[in-house]
């Protein structure tokens, strides 16, 4: 029985430092954000850089550009993909958006950042633009024989306008209010208020908690906190709500729709405060962030305004339909990941990973292959590996090829570009996660930044002259049957 | 009329072949509805990205949901 209950702790536990005051702040404002930019941002504003005639120089960027703005969702990521390998800007540009969609859009670097750190989010964005480009450029000079007659057609990359302003500012906000809420800067963080509610009962609610759900600062569990129960609540009510106000808000606003937002401003609101049990009363205090999310919030009113109450519609049941599709797998992915903690001794992290040489980077990257995570599960799972023990090294290897080379993934790419480019593909995303967790590693374990770059220039230069190589034989090989 | 749903059977593609079909009941007009979902077919047509409403063979709207105006509007010109 006892380690039942162990195990259970631990998923409850986990549970509990996932829903902490500090991930709110970052994942409600990255829901906010996703359905923003899948609901108000023109697709079209995006995809007239990818069409057929376009630059290598612009159209690298913006396959890049529309991994990150406009594939948050599994639909726009397939015809997307397929539009522009086949009619668009080729093979190379595909290549890039697809690697690139998975590991930068707004939730997973944002909640990257919350819970591993911001140079690990730093640090994805990085290396996945980079390589992402990287392999495409590869992709494309690969198969560039065998690449297809595209259909143009004019029209599909018709110009369509820009972004338009009010929305660039709208989403500009949002991203404010997500960054006010989560970075550790010191104006953010200095105390305006505070004062103190005598509360006899406080520690007595605060053991209980404590027994529920035990703090153990030796594997990470943070416990739960008399704010982090309140907020569950607060969260739970929002659920009740919004499931109508937000969920039917495309019929048209009804009478629980400004509830639920309402109730979304306070969890934001109280999840910015400072809340400390003491023995006799809670202290409360004001700082600079609860001010600053506060704010945020409520100028969204304004800005929201400026749009059709069609948009705002649009946006807001987009928004709900994120939280639908990717909320419950995380509650329960991460649950099953504080569960799995209790039975993984370190030793084994830390034998095969612990350090950071090609093996555990390697280790890192067939981890990822062969594991299956929905959407943003890869979050906490790398963080019950560094907690763990694993280097940061084969941290980022794993992470790079997780959302990468999901089975689903591989088999979209192989369906529409075939399965010799779809498992070249897989090669190359393998050989440059691992490279990319060796270049991380080495950073974090305080390599000298010249010889990082020199390793990463050779490492360069071998791609370029192997591919370089291929090229000449192959035009050798042309200029023979030509005779 | 022939109305096809361009999409991969997300839920806004759903979403827009529902809202069509309310336009549709709502002028009372006789329509065949057929929802593509096979992505050669959807690649057929000048467009990148999905949903994707195409009206007699003319592509109406593509990526953006359309509001109920600017759908009665398609069907009445249609």
């Amino acid at each position: 029985m006892d380690w039942m209950m162990s195990a259970l702790q631990g998923g409850l536990g986990s549970l509990a430092s996932y829903l902490a005051a500090h991930v709110l702040l970052c994942l409600v404002p990255a829901f906010f954000i996703a359905g923003a930019l899948s609901a108000l941002v023109p697709q079209q504003s995006i995809v007239r850089f990818l069409g057929p005639n376009t630059s290598k120089w612009v159209s690298y960027p913006a396959a890049a550009g529309a991994g990150s703005l406009l594939a948050v969702c599994s639909c726009t990521i397939q015809p997307l993909f397929a539009g522009i390998y086949k009619k668009g800007a080729g093979l190379g540009p595909a290549i890039t958006f697809l690697f690139f969609a998975p590991a930068a859009n707004i939730l997973a670097l944002a909640y990257t950042g919350v819970a591993l750190g911001a140079e690990f989010a730093i640090a994805r964005i990085l290396l996945a633009l980079s390589f992402g480009i990287g392999i495409g450029m590869i992709m494309a000079m690969l198969f560039r024989e065998s690449d297809v007659a595209r259909l143009a057609d004019a029209r599909t990359f018709a110009d369509g306008g820009g972004i338009p302003g009010k929305t660039l500012l709208f989403i500009g906000a949002l991203v404010a209010l997500l960054i006010s809420g989560t970075l550790k800067l010191d104006f953010l963080q200095a105390v305006l208020f505070s004062s103190e509610l005598s509360w006899t009962a406080s520690s007595a609610v605060q053991q209980t908690l404590d027994r529920w759900v035990p703090v153990n600062e030796a594997v990470g569990a943070e416990g739960l906190s008399l704010q982090g129960a309140l907020l569950i609540g607060l969260l739970a009510a929002i659920g009740a709500v919004a499931w109508k106000g937000l969920g039917k808000v495309d019929e048209g606003f009804n009478r629980l729709t400004p509830v639920a937002l309402g109730l979304t401003v306070l969890t934001l609101a109280f999840a910015a405060l400072g809340v400390k049990v003491g023995d006799t009363g809670i202290a409360l205090t004001v700082t600079g962030r609860t001010l600053a999310v506060t704010l945020f919030c409520l100028a969204l009113m304004p800005l929201a305004r400026r749009f059709d109450p069609w948009d705002v519609q649009q946006w807001l049941w987009e928004t709900w339909r994120f939280v639908k599709m990717i909320f419950p797998l995380l509650v329960v992915g991460v649950f099953l990941v504080g569960v799995i903690r209790v039975f993984i001794q370190p030793e084994w992290i830390r034998g095969i990973a612990g350090t950071n040489t090609l093996q555990a980077n390697l280790a890192g990257v067939v981890f990822g292959v062969f594991m299956y995570f929905p959407t943003l599960v890869e979050v906490p799972i790398a963080k019950m590996f560094l907690s763990l023990g694993m280097h940061p090294g084969p941290l980022i290897a794993y992470l790079m090829a997780d959302p990468e080379l999901s089975l689903q993934s591989i088999l979209i790419t192989a369906a529409i570009i075939g399965k010799l480019r779809a498992w070249t593909y897989v090669g190359l995303v393998a050989l440059f996660s691992t490279v990319s967790g060796l270049i991380y590693g080495a950073w974090v374990d305080g390599m000298s930044p010249w010889l990082l770059i020199a390793d990463v220039g050779s490492f360069v230069t071998v791609i370029v002259g192997t591919l370089h190589l291929i090229e000449t034989r192959r035009q050798a090989g042309e200029g023979k049957t030509s005779c | 009329m022939l109305i096809k749903i361009l999409g991969s059977g997300c839920a806004k593609c759903n979403r827009l072949e529902q809202l069509t079909r309310e336009a549709v009941a709502e002028l009372g007009i006789a329509a065949t509805f057929e929802h593509v979902k096979d992505m050669d077919q959807i690649m057929a047509y000048p467009i990148m990205t999905t949903p994707a409403l195409v009206v007699d063979e003319a592509v109406k709207v593509s990526g953006r949901m359309p509001s109920k105006d600017e759908l009665l509007g398609w069907l009445k010109a249609g």
